[in-house]
């Protein structure tokens, strides 16, 4: 039995053709197990957390918080705040943490590799407060120029950068982004949405202050993310959603806070996603994460070089550590055109800017194909993929 | 709702077509039935927003009949632009406003006609109907 037998969506066929998914970078497919997961939830468990005292209540509450004890293992932390994912985990430090501690004048530094959850917040704020971005250019070989970044340090009171490039694959340089971040005296976000999938980080000793993420990339349900919290940043960071769960006590004149990661979760949260991604990283403990990387990263590398061969510009390098992405285009073939008949074949990938525009304008282009593995991919796959796009090729060029 | 003939005849040949790539092929082909619409026409009144590729069009409504105008850099986007051509050009204003985007759907080009950021079509359509009603 293979691992992409545990996946019940990889057995059916897309437009008469076996579905080949190649969108993983978007959102990943589900494990049976998520999926009973959640379905035994609702079937026998579902009530609202932390607040009655019946059985139920109880087993949600578990439940729920099972989540987060997972979360602390998984990435070695001391603090998960659960949130909607990963664009909602930046725009809560925007809130919480960036309304609390920059003023007018203030310094944030973003790059130009970042997606749009990891811009628009900080512009939000910026216009908002008269706040200062700069940002760092991406260079020609698709890394980020660290001696302009080092310049742009210069009085910055916070640092947003991408760990891995969901357009590129490629993985910064996270170690000296974060030390140099810290040596200049400001605090530094790793958008690790397209990292968690590939590698189990170790956030205590990534040293990064905030580390924000969705479960969907990573085999566990939409709607479900988490802000990882170094303990001082915890204490800077002032309440933004208010609401049930996350007060102390509210009177007529005002109310307190509770003192946990719940001061961040105001509402009744995602408690079926939180138990499906449970089943996602006991599914994925099972897994040899680094071995798969290394061959992912293989398929994407033989793909990008037949590619090259077929005549495409592929944007990234494809080096150990990046993720199995691979963004191109045709010279004549428009990558719409290109995606609609690979659907055709059962093929399932991505195209258009991928919500990170100031990358691509870097780029010179508007948008790219994009193929993305993940853990259920095989090389067989890729080598019906580039079979394809050779049919598609001679047909329309 | 009743289409008009050619919107049916094209209903129905689509229909012997089981095969999503010749139907797609297809749409491809009827790239040229639109009515060119020159690049050097093209600005930000006449894009479709929402399009990945870049998709202009213009729609003139002289003595109530409707002439559209348009092309995309995509060959299927411009496909569907030669299909609602089809569908609309010579037509009375009134008779374009009741036409409905469902058949896009009926001919199996689509897989959504939910409006959407990745949903070329329904952009087009919307935008095409919303000039008719302006300049009717």
């Amino acid at each position: 039995m293979s691992l992409k037998d545990d996946f019940p969506i990889l057995s059916r066929e897309v437009n008469g053709h076996p579905l080949v998914y190649l969108d993983n970078a978007a959102t990943t497919q589900k494990p049976q197990v998520v999926i009973d997961a959640m379905t035994q939830y609702y079937s026998t468990s579902n009530a609202n957390v932390h607040r009655a005292v019946h059985t139920l209540a109880g087993e949600a509450t578990e439940g729920y918080e099972d989540c987060r004890r997972w979360l602390k293992d998984w990435f070695n932390a001391k603090r998960a705040i659960l949130t909607s994912g990963t664009t909602e985990a930046i725009n809560l430090v925007a809130h919480s943490w960036g309304r609390a501690n920059l003023q007018s004048g203030d310094v944030i530094v973003l790059t130009e590799m970042e997606h749009h959850s990891d811009i628009v917040p900080w512009q939000i704020l910026a216009e908002e407060r008269g706040i200062e971005i700069r940002y760092v250019p991406v260079l020609e070989d698709f890394t980020l120029d660290m001696d302009a970044y080092s310049l742009s340090l210069h009085n910055a009171k916070l640092v947003c950068v991408v760990h891995t490039s969901n357009v590129l694959g490629v993985r910064n340089s996270v170690d000296e982004l974060i030390s140099l971040a810290h040596q200049a005296g400001a605090k530094i976000l790793i958008d690790a949405a397209q990292a968690v999938p590939h590698d189990k980080i170790n956030f205590e000793q990534l040293n990064a202050d905030f580390m924000a993420f969705s479960a969907h990339k990573m085999c566990g349900p939409t709607g479900i993310g988490a802000l990882l919290v170094k303990d001082d940043a915890f204490e800077q960071m002032q309440p933004f959603m208010g609401g049930g769960d996350m007060i102390e006590t509210v009177t007529t004149s005002g109310s307190t806070y509770q003192t946990n990661e719940h001061k961040f979760e105001a509402g009744t949260p995602r408690i079926a996603e939180a138990i499906g991604w449970s089943a996602a990283f006991e599914w994925m403990s099972k897994i040899d994460l680094p071995a798969h990387h290394e061959r992912l990263i293989n398929i994407a590398k033989w793909t990008a070089e037949q590619l090259r061969e077929i005549g495409c510009t592929v944007y990234g390098r494809h080096q150990s550590g990046d993720a199995a992405v691979v963004s191109f285009l045709h010279p004549t073939i428009h990558s719409e055109d290109f995606a609609r008949f690979l659907d055709a074949k059962g093929f399932a990938v991505r195209t258009g800017h991928h919500c990170a525009q100031p990358l691509l304008n870097r780029l010179g282009i508007t948008g790219t194909i994009r193929v993305s593995f993940y853990l259920y991919n095989s090389q067989h796959e890729a080598e019906k993929f580039i079979e394809t796009v050779q049919y598609i090729v001679e047909r329309f060029s | 709702m009743t289409y008009p003939d050619v919107l049916l005849e094209l209903i129905d040949e689509f229909a012997e077509i089981d095969d999503k790539m010749e139907i797609l092929e297809y749409v491809y082909d009827l790239s040229d039935e639109v009515v060119d619409f020159p690049v050097e026409n093209w600005n930000e009144k006449t894009r479709v927003l929402g399009c990945q590729s870049e998709a202009h069009l213009e729609v003139s409504v002289m003595d109530g009949i409707v002439e559209l105008r348009s092309g995309a850099d995509a060959k299927i986007v411009q496909g569907m632009m030669g299909i609602i051509t089809m569908a609309i050009n010579g037509r009375n204003a009134e008779d374009v406003l009741q036409l409905k985007p469902d058949f896009a759907q009926e001919m199996g080009i689509l897989n959504s006609l939910s409006p959407s950021r990745s949903n070329g079509f329904r952009n087009i359509f919307d935008k095409v109907m919303a000039e008719v009603r302006m300049k009717q």
